[in-house]
């Protein structure tokens, strides 16, 4: 596409007639080693640099562009293109846009770029010259001892490199024998195994069916005792009136008990006998019915608190005053509802047909809540021989006892192969770290460093992760974890990356570029989040430094 | 720049108020519906048909300006005055309100909204009849209808504005409550129904309907929306009125709304909404209120242009619709309407919470002639300081001021051009304004001068809400001198917004803008210099925990006037203060620059204006043409919208195209949420970072043609970014293009707004007319859509052939080192191988240019001879500004030489031509811009 900005250089084609020459000084804006570029032809022109026209000689610096590669121009603003030379003596030389050529801003230490009376520029290459030889001693030393420490890092790197080879040939050696014991020991352990449990299976059944026995007889004897207690005119039958002079009867809670009410009690009937008490009735109104109280019973163990677990154990420190409802938790709507759901789940335990209120607890409690023997110690004690299972015989004994060695066995074997994986595997993720060219940054895995501003405390550990916390408490914020090295292609490990910290409200998830350079000691020197969320931290380290060259960049006294 | 999410967010927490919303739409639940809005129901409620007004014909009093005149409700018997005055340029203002009303009612001070008292002219009376009244205003014929009343109004005999002849003139007199009411009350009121002569007090006679009708009306007496209690304890106080405009099938204007620029009929919404409030991202293409109004409307059609402007600061909406004229009663009048098919009309309803009905009309019959007439009412922009209509960088937020410093030296080192860089509500000490974070701008004054070292300037915002906190001086001085807003019952306003309890000083009181001033003196601000400058936002105002999240509508201005009354002004006045109060700082010799999110009609004397949270989506790019369109047609010309989008983080291609769309719209500042990736333009992917760089380099270029443009606005008003139909106002197939717009006359442009796009088709108008695509030179003949290919490197751009446009083609690190530099003149002929233009140059920067310090060029060419000459003798100024190249396009032939004569003094100047492009290139005419000449094509 021809553009507009082409067309500007048509005029280039021109041709001039009468120009004499002589040889002319360089002209402004041109560097010394472009000076011979720039003599005027025999015929008096000037061939644009890029070969693309001839000009008159006197077109060279007249403030009008006519080149298309901005050549002609050298020392004015009028090519967009165009490079303006400083010479700089004293200072670095340099070639700025033409752009800023005599726009009213001193860009050239030795200020020639403004020659059109716009601004006044002072000509302070000397003391920039200065300042840069010495700031260049200074990196040049920085450099030189910073180098001296990365090489030894860098030798503790390598050994401890050539260390973890050998020590994994090791263990992967050692491993070898260990999987064959672990394969034989697990063998062991699973022939030992099969006749301990059919041994125990045995017993646990017996125990099993008297247990129910036990219980069977129990509720007899209390519905034999209850039917006794109901039966109030001793005619071996119990009828509606009985009941309805019992006020635990009371369905509905209107405080009578009604003529319907005692017939659905006794399921329909004018009145039952023993028989059909303890057989129909019993089972549904075993925990209606109210024992006559003699004596204060013994203290109640609430299903509900047992079954609300560490909760409870930890909340509700005073029961609530019997007649009350339980005072409010701190936090209302959440333990509220959670407390009305205890409620529910309550009722629905009890009335669960044929659980017996003093077995529930014991088994299903320990499943439930690991760790928290007490409340089962809390059950009263008398109860206690009798539900417990009698010893195994002593030939079960063995049996267990045989299992039991056999188990330990594989086990310790079994966790020394864990215990040895765990290792290789730490040492393959080291070996496969990417701790610099020369395994230098090695030195920093393990290590943590800390910078503190006005409000946090930033941490930064190698190959690890970043984050942050508040100075005045608070807790952690994870700014990111190891990612890789991201540098630019040619110098990759100027920048490492920590991603995929903790996310941002409305916004991506904590990121931390660290950037790395040179100095004697490993210090986190600034953080910043240049961007919501992606932060920058700046860390200096001898694993930056790289041996000075012999001569870099040196000012120059040109005149 | 920012709305209240993140700060409501934040409250929940404490608050526990939900605001489970979508995080990508408007929360439509913050803000009342015309169902929700008591007087809005009321007024819409109204069904076309005879009105209930007449004129009381005893009362017609015509005097050589103006007629005065009562109007009474023949069915609640209250009585209305009505002043209809002519006023200079083809111009009328009708005034109505009650007799002798029980409180006064809110008028907008002269000087706030209207430039000074609007000159009159002679009215003519032309006839009068026991049944109407005819006067003659320059070429415009005005009839007064007395039973029932109506005014129309006819230039040449056509009608073009037609004020109640739909019949909803509704007025709220204003009245006492009536405490519960026994039915015998309402008997006598009934008994003593005759209506007495005179001064009788409206409000003591209310007919038995209108009673009744009260009655049943709940919202009269206390409003409620959502949680808030509006007490309205003067009651009822709303206006109303109808204005057809015959003839018209479009009007355009009442910015703020994100929706075409052709206006909707609202058969099937909402009323459009002017009532200035924060909207969390904005819905698109629908009648909702949003940041500023400004009431003014136009109508324009093959023949005619005429403009209504609305002059009420309180609530307003307004109903359109499409209608046909009524023949039967034009009839009477003139012949036009004697045709057989049908004429089209459009309807339009105004109403307004309270106030007085104060209606200019602004006949035309031109679109230019309109712009001027709306420009003597409410003024213009004043020439912007060149800084400001360059390349603005922003962000919610800079950090610091190591920020601020690398992303201009960013700027510097990969060549994008940029003149501010600004700071948004961080940089303060707690949303203290006129503070500064001290640890993050420990050395503001340091930074500031190093940005201004390249000629560059900055920016800090200072929002309208003070922290409550004594030790802040600011609020401390505005609480002891009683400078605040009041609520209902006197005491102190308390809002939250960005610092938390806050309060408001009332700008609507001089005195507080006098004092708001002073607080941009070197000496109060702190910290600043004279190269800062001033960003309003939250000014409508914005008030996290208020009602539509603004003032409760009784909250208190001086005088005891409700906020219902000024609502529309404040922000306006937030602006006027701080434009003022940094002309103060530097003694009346710089222009100020100051940025506003809420604006009213006027608000363009001020500075600029932005169209708020926009979002990072194509869709909100697009939408961009048509709102400042609007806006730049009722005068806000200095307009624009965040390049990029305020959320989201939209991909490389948007924002690419979001700046060359930018780059030819008024205001052109890149903007972005808290929440978004860093987006200066140096960090897009290299190829699309040079694209964004040519774009903004091409606004640099253009810079002298834009200064032009705005000067030429300032002299005579209209828009600098202009619909097609105001330079081309017979083609009607223009009158609903919103997609494509010109910037002054000359430049036509069609931003790509399509994701994807590779070309589009482009409208080129004037059948007679060429038009040269600014790159390529291309050329295309006028009168229709032609397709323009436009990879993602291309901004369809286009000269008018018959044009100069002055340009600079060496683009500097800001436009304040481009002050001296030379110009190119780019000329394009038209058929006929002629082109003229002009070009304003003054110092930049400074007031001089009102004292005659300027220069205004005029550049002609015709007969192969350009002329520079000056267009305006009343310009004197020496600028070092000279003329570096000219290049004519549409040149058929090689000329055997170019000649220029300044003086008596000859001489030959080189040049080159290239016959594809006929381009003719002429090198360094080397004269100064002030200096006279004549370059001849031999």
């Amino acid at each position: 596409m021809r553009t507009l900005h082409t067309c500007f250089i048509i005029l280039a084609q021109l041709l001039c007639s009468s120009i004499t020459n002589a040889t002319i000084g360089r002209p402004r804006g041109v560097s010394i080693s472009m000076a011979s570029l720039y003599q005027p032809a025999e015929d008096g022109t000037f061939t644009c640099l890029d070969g693309s026209s001839k000009i008159p000689y006197e077109y060279v610096n007249d403030d009008y562009c006519d080149c298309n590669d901005g050549t002609d121009e050298p020392g004015t603003s009028a090519c967009p293109n165009g490079k303006f030379h400083c010479t700089n003596a004293g200072y670095v030389p340099s070639n700025i846009l033409s752009s800023r050529v005599n726009d009213g801003v001193c860009d050239c230490c030795d200020g020639t770029d403004e020659d059109a009376g716009r601004i006044e520029c002072v000509n302070n290459c000397k003391e920039l010259g200065k300042k840069l030889r010495e700031e260049q001693d200074r990196t040049r030393k920085l450099q030189q001892e910073g180098f001296e420490k990365q090489k030894t890092f860098s030798d503790e790197g390598k050994r401890v490199h050539e260390e973890k080879i050998a020590r994994q040939a090791e263990l992967e050696k050692e491993r070898e024998t260990l999987e064959v014991t672990v394969k034989d020991l697990e063998t062991a352990k699973l022939e030992a195994e099969s006749p301990e449990t059919e041994a125990k299976d045995k017993h646990q059944k017996a125990w099993d069916e008297l247990k129910a026995e036990r219980q069977a007889k129990k509720e007899v004897e209390a519905a034999s005792l209850a039917f006794k207690d109901l039966d109030t005119n001793g005619d071996n039958s119990i009828d509606m009136q009985e009941i309805i002079a019992r006020p635990e009867f009371d369905i509905d809670s209107n405080g009578v008990v009604s003529e319907e009410e005692a017939k659905e009690h006794l399921e329909d009937k004018e009145s039952v006998d023993y028989d059909t008490f303890t057989k129909d009735i019993w089972p549904h109104v075993k925990d209606i019915y109210k024992k006559p109280t003699r004596e204060e019973p013994p203290p109640e163990v609430d299903p509900a608190i047992e079954a609300r677990g560490e909760e409870a154990q930890t909340e509700q420190i005073e029961p609530p005053a019997p007649g009350q409802p339980p005072s409010p938790p701190d936090e209302v709507d959440e333990d509220g509802e959670y407390d009305d759901d205890e409620d529910e789940d309550d009722d629905n335990d009890v009335d669960e047909p044929g659980v017996n209120d003093q077995t529930v607890p014991t088994v299903p409690i320990t499943d439930r809540i690991e760790g928290e023997p007490e409340l089962i110690l809390d059950k009263p004690s008398e109860e206690k021989d009798e539900d417990s299972m009698p010893e195994y015989d002593e030939e079960t004994k063995k049996l267990i006892e045989a299992a039991d060695e056999a188990r330990k066995n594989y086990d310790e074997a079994n966790s020394k192969l864990k215990e040895l994986d765990n290792e290789l595997s730490s040492i393959k993720s080291y070996l496969e770290q990417d701790y610099g060219p020369n395994r230098e940054y090695a030195i920093l895995q393990d290590q943590c460093f800390e910078y503190t501003d006005r409000e946090y405390t930033y941490k930064y550990c190698p190959f690890s992760k970043g984050s942050q916390r508040p100075k005045n408490g608070g807790h952690e914020t994870s700014l990111g974890n190891w990612g890789n090295w991201a540098g630019p292609e040619n110098d990759k490990y100027s920048i490492q990356l920590y991603e995929k910290g903790q996310n941002c409200w409305n916004g991506p998830d904590r990121s931390v570029k660290v950037h790395l350079k040179c100095g004697l000691e490993h210090r986190l020197l600034s953080s910043s989040e240049p961007s919501r969320c992606e932060y920058a931290f700046e860390f200096e380290t001898p694993c930056r430094c790289s041996q000075p060259s012999g001569g870099t960049a040196q000012p120059h006294d040109e005149l | 720049m920012e709305t209240p999410s993140l700060w409501v967010m934040q409250q929940i927490l404490v608050t526990l108020i939900l605001l489970i919303q979508s995080s990508v739409a408007v929360n439509r639940d913050n803000f009342k519906t015309c169902q929700q809005s008591g007087f809005c129901k009321r007024h819409r409620a109204m069904t076309p048909g005879q009105s209930a007004y007449e004129v009381i014909t005893e009362t017609v009093n015509v005097q050589s300006t103006s007629v005065n005149l009562q109007l009474l409700n023949t069915v609640t018997n209250v009585k209305l005055t009505l002043e209809l005055s002519g006023l200079e340029r083809s111009t009328a203002r009708i005034k109505i309100n009650e007799v002798e009303p029980i409180k006064q009612r809110y008028e907008i001070p002269i000087g706030d909204v209207l430039v000074e008292e609007p000159k009159r002219q002679g009215l003519k009376k032309l006839e009068q009849t026991s049944q109407s009244l005819t006067l003659g205003i320059e070429k415009n014929k005005i009839v007064i209808s007395f039973k029932p009343f109506r005014i129309d109004f006819y230039t040449e005999d056509e009608p073009v504005v037609s004020i109640n002849a739909q019949g909803l003139l509704k007025f709220e007199h204003y009245r006492h409550k009536q405490e519960a009411q026994p039915e015998e009350n309402v008997e006598e009121a009934k008994e003593g129904e005759e209506p007495k002569e005179g001064d009788e007090n409206a409000e003591e006679k209310p007919a038995e309907e209108e009673q009744k009708k009260d009655e049943e009306e709940p919202d009269l007496w206390e409003e409620t929306f959502k949680s808030f209690t509006d007490s309205k304890p003067h009651g009822p106080s709303s206006v109303g009125l109808d204005v057809s405009f015959p003839g018209f099938e479009n009007v355009y204007g009442i910015p703020e709304h994100a929706d075409d620029f052709a206006l909707k009929t609202t058969k099937d919404t909402d009323p459009y909404r002017l009532f200035n409030l924060d909207v969390f991202e904005y819905e698109l293409y629908n009648p909702m209120a949003l940041y500023g109004a400004v009431p003014v409307m136009m109508a324009h059609n093959e023949k005619n242009t005429v403009g209504i402007f609305w002059h009420n600061a309180a609530e307003t909406w307004i109903d359109i619709k499409s209608n046909v004229a009524d023949k039967n009663f034009f009839s009477k009048v003139a012949d036009f309407f004697k045709q057989d098919s049908d004429i089209p009309q459009t309807d339009t309803h105004w109403f307004s919470e309270s106030g007085v009905i104060d209606l200019f009309v602004m006949l035309g019959p031109k679109p230019k002639d309109v712009f001027k007439q709306y420009a003597v009412l409410t003024g213009t922009t004043p020439v912007p300081p060149l800084f400001s209509i360059a390349y603005h960088q922003c962000r919610w937020n800079y950090n610091d001021q190591d920020d601020v410093r690398n992303v201009d030296a960013n700027m510097d080192k990969f060549d994008i051009p940029f003149d501010v860089i600004w700071l948004d509500i961080e940089h303060t000490d707690g949303k203290r304004y006129f503070t500064w974070d001290g640890n993050k701008f420990s050395h503001s004054v340091d930074m500031i001068n190093n940005v201004a070292s390249k000629g560059r300037k900055m920016v800090t915002i200072v929002d309208p809400h003070l922290k409550k906190d004594d030790n802040y001086k600011v609020y401390a001085d505005a609480k002891s001198k009683d400078l605040l807003v009041k609520n209902k019952d006197g005491n102190e306003y308390d809002g939250w917004c960005w610092p938390g309890s806050s309060a408001w000083p009332d700008f609507t009181d001089p005195e507080v803008r006098k004092w708001w001033e002073s607080k941009f003196l070197l000496s109060e601000y702190e910290g600043s210099t004279n190269d800062l400058h001033t960003w309003n936002d939250m000014n409508e105002p914005s008030v996290f925990n208020g009602p539509e999240i603004s003032f409760h509508r009784d909250a208190k201005h001086h005088h005891g006037w409700e906020n219902r009354d000024v609502h529309n002004i404040y922000g306006h006045l937030v602006q006027q203060a701080t434009a003022d109060g940094l002309i103060l700082r530097s003694d009346h010799k710089e222009r100020p620059f100051v940025l506003t999110r809420s604006f009213f009609a006027g608000s363009q004397r001020n500075g600029a204006v932005w169209t708020g949270d926009n979002i990072g989506e194509w869709s909100h790019l697009k939408v961009s043409n048509p709102m400042l369109l609007s806006l730049n047609l009722v005068g806000i010309t200095f307009a624009g919208a965040d390049v990029g989008g305020f959320f989201k983080n939209p991909d490389p291609e948007l924002l690419t195209r979001w700046w060359q769309a930018g780059a030819f719209q008024p205001f052109f500042r890149s903007h972005a949420h808290i929440d978004t990736k860093r987006r200066e333009p140096y960090l897009l992917p290299d190829n699309n970072m040079k694209i964004v760089r040519n774009a903004i380099r091409a606004r640099y270029t253009f810079l002298p043609y834009w200064y032009t443009v705005f000067y030429n606005t300032y002299k005579n008003g209209g828009p600098v970014m202009q619909p097609l139909w105001a330079e081309y106002p017979e083609d009607k197939s223009t009158f609903k293009m919103d997609d494509q717009f010109l910037i002054g006359p000359s430049l036509l442009v069609k931003p790509i707004t399509e994701q994807g796009g590779t070309g589009t088709n482009v409208y080129f108008p004037g059948a007679n007319d060429v038009w040269y695509d600014i790159l390529t030179a291309e050329k295309y003949l006028g009168g229709k859509s032609i397709y323009v290919n436009a990879p993602l490197e291309k901004i369809p751009v286009f000269q008018r052939g018959g044009s100069v446009i002055p340009r600079k083609m060496r683009v500097r690190r800001s436009s304040g080192l481009m002050h001296d530099d030379p110009i190119t003149l780019f000329i394009c002929l038209d058929r006929q191988g002629k082109a003229s233009g002009d070009m304003y140059a003054d110092d930049y920067h400074t007031f001089q240019y009102q004292k005659g310090k300027y220069l205004h060029r005029q550049f002609t060419f015709s007969n192969n001879k350009l002329t520079n000459s000056n267009a305006d003798k009343n310009g004197v100024f020496e600028t070092k500004e000279w003329i570096e190249r000219i290049l004519i396009l549409g040149v058929l032939k090689k000329p055997n030489g170019v000649a220029i004569k300044i003086g008596n003094q000859q001489q030959q100047l080189a040049f080159g031509y290239d016959p594809n492009t006929s381009l003719l290139a002429i090198k360094k005419p080397g004269t100064k811009l002030q200096e006279d000449f004549v370059i001849t094509l031999l």
